[in-house]
């Protein structure tokens, strides 16, 4: 079982974002996807949701094109935090968290004990089953990013898409929730994430694959370690990022830095 | 933990509400009626006057004023979730301007009650088509095209609507006037009401729990397993379609559809399987309260019924708007 692209090409407007995408996401993998703003990576996943329509290529979940799903059973099988909300109605913690049963759950029928358990979870896996009667407008950034979490995990689908799923989040909270994604997708297990980030530093600690995107198309595939390295960094967010190796309490540690002056600062100088 | 009670327990405790406001509407007025009246009337000695006073006089107008309420309520429900946004009323998208041009059209031309209420059932209905082709071309349809486009085609309506009112001879203006401020005092199509509002809860029954994910976005609603296309057209010609029957029923009354969702929402949260029945309850009744009042507070003078909802909603909505800063 695997969610598969082929000859992939998606466009915005008339520019091309994905062209010729080749690339297979299996259970037990956990991939970053990285790039500079605006290449496309949050369309990318869209189109992996079927949420947008490819220019070329096609996807296929499990050997079947995703078009030819019905919309809730490819929703039992993938699922995406976003990247932002904006709420305004008063919700608490706990029915936010549930609509990840939707899927799930037929017309007239009520989440049962079980669904509020998965919920429940959920929400103690990400740290936010104290607040879970707290109405959600009360809460603050990080507990939002949190929450969105949350419902994915209580959706639980095979494929977790996952669009920054650690801006505004403090230092702990970014490794604590890294952590528990690795888990869930380590090897053996039948989940895969797939995850846009954009600290090389996170992306090589956690994910065992990268797909990095260039402009116009052009990408990058392959295990971690083959793929983050000086070059590739350097080439992608266009400015020197230099690599260091060291160890730290008998663990061998991999950092990136970017070394090279911005355009901003040359211009202010 | 609390005992466990059905999320539905408390629209049991509505229903007394709603029992409350149609005793309230039958017995006051100018006819008196004491407690022994009532017990006359249900075991069948009462004198005929008084039959007719309450079984063909009040209780039709307060069913009428009950479907109006409920059928706004509802309307403001489902707008509000359609543009995401909980200041939103049945009326943002203009389809009263469209109804009332049509009613004042009729009464100009001194058409009976049934081509009256017909014609502002048509009306509306040439309004909704309208923002829908309009917001809907080329595919795009997002929620500021929409506004826009109902904003806009308001304040035509409004133009057409003055104008009429400039024309129009005097001796129909005051019967125009009362109805551009709703008013109940009509015989209205009763049974055509009650069928647009049975329908349209039980479509909005259906999708209840697709409004609850719609509210958090299109994306995340896509990734549920939620068809928003689909969904959002839906929403539309039902909320207009609601809004439509209670434009039939009593003109246009302002601020039910507006408030009652909202009040609501702070008193049960935002749960659409919740909070469409409790609405459509709490909504009627407030309405067949409001218009008992209008046509006793100054009686024999009859008040429109859309100037006390105004008088009572104005307060309650900028002290609510305050209150969730």
């Amino acid at each position: 079982m695997s969610l598969q692209t082929h000859d992939l090409s998606l466009a915005i407007a008339d520019k091309n974002i994905v062209e010729q995408l080749n690339i297979c996401f299996n259970p037990g993998e956990f991939w970053g996807v990285m790039g500079v703003n605006g290449v496309g990576k949050s369309t990318l996943l869209q189109a992996l949701l079927g949420l947008y329509q490819s220019d070329k290529g096609f996807i296929t979940l499990e050997n079947k094109e995703i078009k030819d799903y019905k919309r809730l059973e490819l929703a039992q099988l993938t699922g995406m935090m976003h990247q932002e909300y904006d709420y305004n109605f008063p919700s608490t913690v706990l029915e936010a968290t549930l609509i990840g049963r939707h899927p799930f759950i037929h017309n007239w029928q009520w989440e049962n004990d079980q669904d509020i358990k998965l919920a429940q979870q959920a929400l103690h896996k990400v740290r936010l089953n104290e607040l879970s009667q707290r109405l959600v407008n009360t809460l603050s950034g990080g507990e939002k990013r949190r929450l969105n979490l949350a419902t994915l995990l209580t959706q639980n689908p095979a494929y977790y898409l996952l669009d920054e799923p650690v801006n505004h989040l403090d230092i702990k909270a970014q490794l604590d929730i890294l952590s528990l994604l690795k888990k869930h997708f380590q090897q053996g297990s039948r989940h895969c994430g797939i995850m846009v980030i954009h600290d090389p530093n996170l992306a090589y600690r956690y994910c065992d694959h990268i797909l990095m995107m260039f402009n116009h198309g052009q990408y990058l595939s392959g295990k971690t370690a083959d793929i983050l390295n000086q070059e590739n960094l350097s080439r992608l967010y266009d400015c020197t990022i230099y690599q260091s190796n060291q160890q730290i309490n008998n663990t061998r540690h991999t950092f990136f830095l970017p070394t090279a002056i911005s355009e901003a600062e040359k211009m202010d100088i | 933990m609390t005992a466990k009670q059905h999320p539905y327990a408390i629209l049991f405790y509505l229903l007394f509400l709603v029992l409350g406001s149609f005793v309230f509407a039958l017995l006051l007025g100018s006819g008196k009626l004491t407690a022994d009246n009532i017990i006359a009337l249900i075991n069948g000695t009462a004198s005929p006057l008084q039959y007719t006073l309450v079984f063909d006089l009040r209780l039709p107008r307060a069913l009428a004023a009950f479907a109006t309420g409920a059928l706004l309520s509802l309307a403001g429900v489902l707008m509000q979730v359609l543009l995401r946004n909980p200041l939103a009323d049945p009326y943002v998208l203009g389809v009263s301007g469209g109804s009332a041009l049509a009613a004042l059209l009729a009464m100009l031309s001194g058409a009976n009650t049934f081509w009256l209420t017909g014609s502002a059932f048509l009306g509306a209905l040439l309004s909704i088509f309208l923002v829908f082709t309009f917001a809907h071309s080329k595919g795009s349809w997002t929620i500021s095209r929409l506004l826009l486009t109902g904003i806009i085609l308001a304040s035509g309506w409004g133009a057409l609507l003055s104008f009429v009112l400039v024309i129009a001879p005097p001796e129909k203006l005051h019967g125009m006037l009362f109805w551009l401020m709703g008013d109940l005092s009509y015989d209205r199509p009763l049974l055509l009401s009650y069928g647009i509002l049975l329908v349209g809860f039980l479509v909005a029954m259906l999708i209840s729990r697709q409004l609850n994910i719609l509210l958090w976005g299109e994306m995340q609603a896509g990734t549920l397993g939620v068809n928003t296309k689909t969904l959002r057209t839906i929403i539309f010609f039902l909320s207009s379609l609601l809004t439509a029957g209670a434009i039939t029923l009593a003109g246009s009354i302002g601020f039910v559809g507006l408030v009652i969702p909202h009040l609501v929402r702070l008193l049960i949260g935002t749960d659409h399987r919740l909070l469409l029945p409790a609405s459509a309850l709490t909504g009627g009744s407030l309405l067949v309260v409001a218009d008992t009042l209008a046509r006793t507070l100054l009686a024999p003078q009859q008040l429109p019924v859309g100037i006390l909802t105004a008088l009572i909603g104005v307060p309650l909505f900028l002290y609510l708007l305050r209150r969730s800063q």
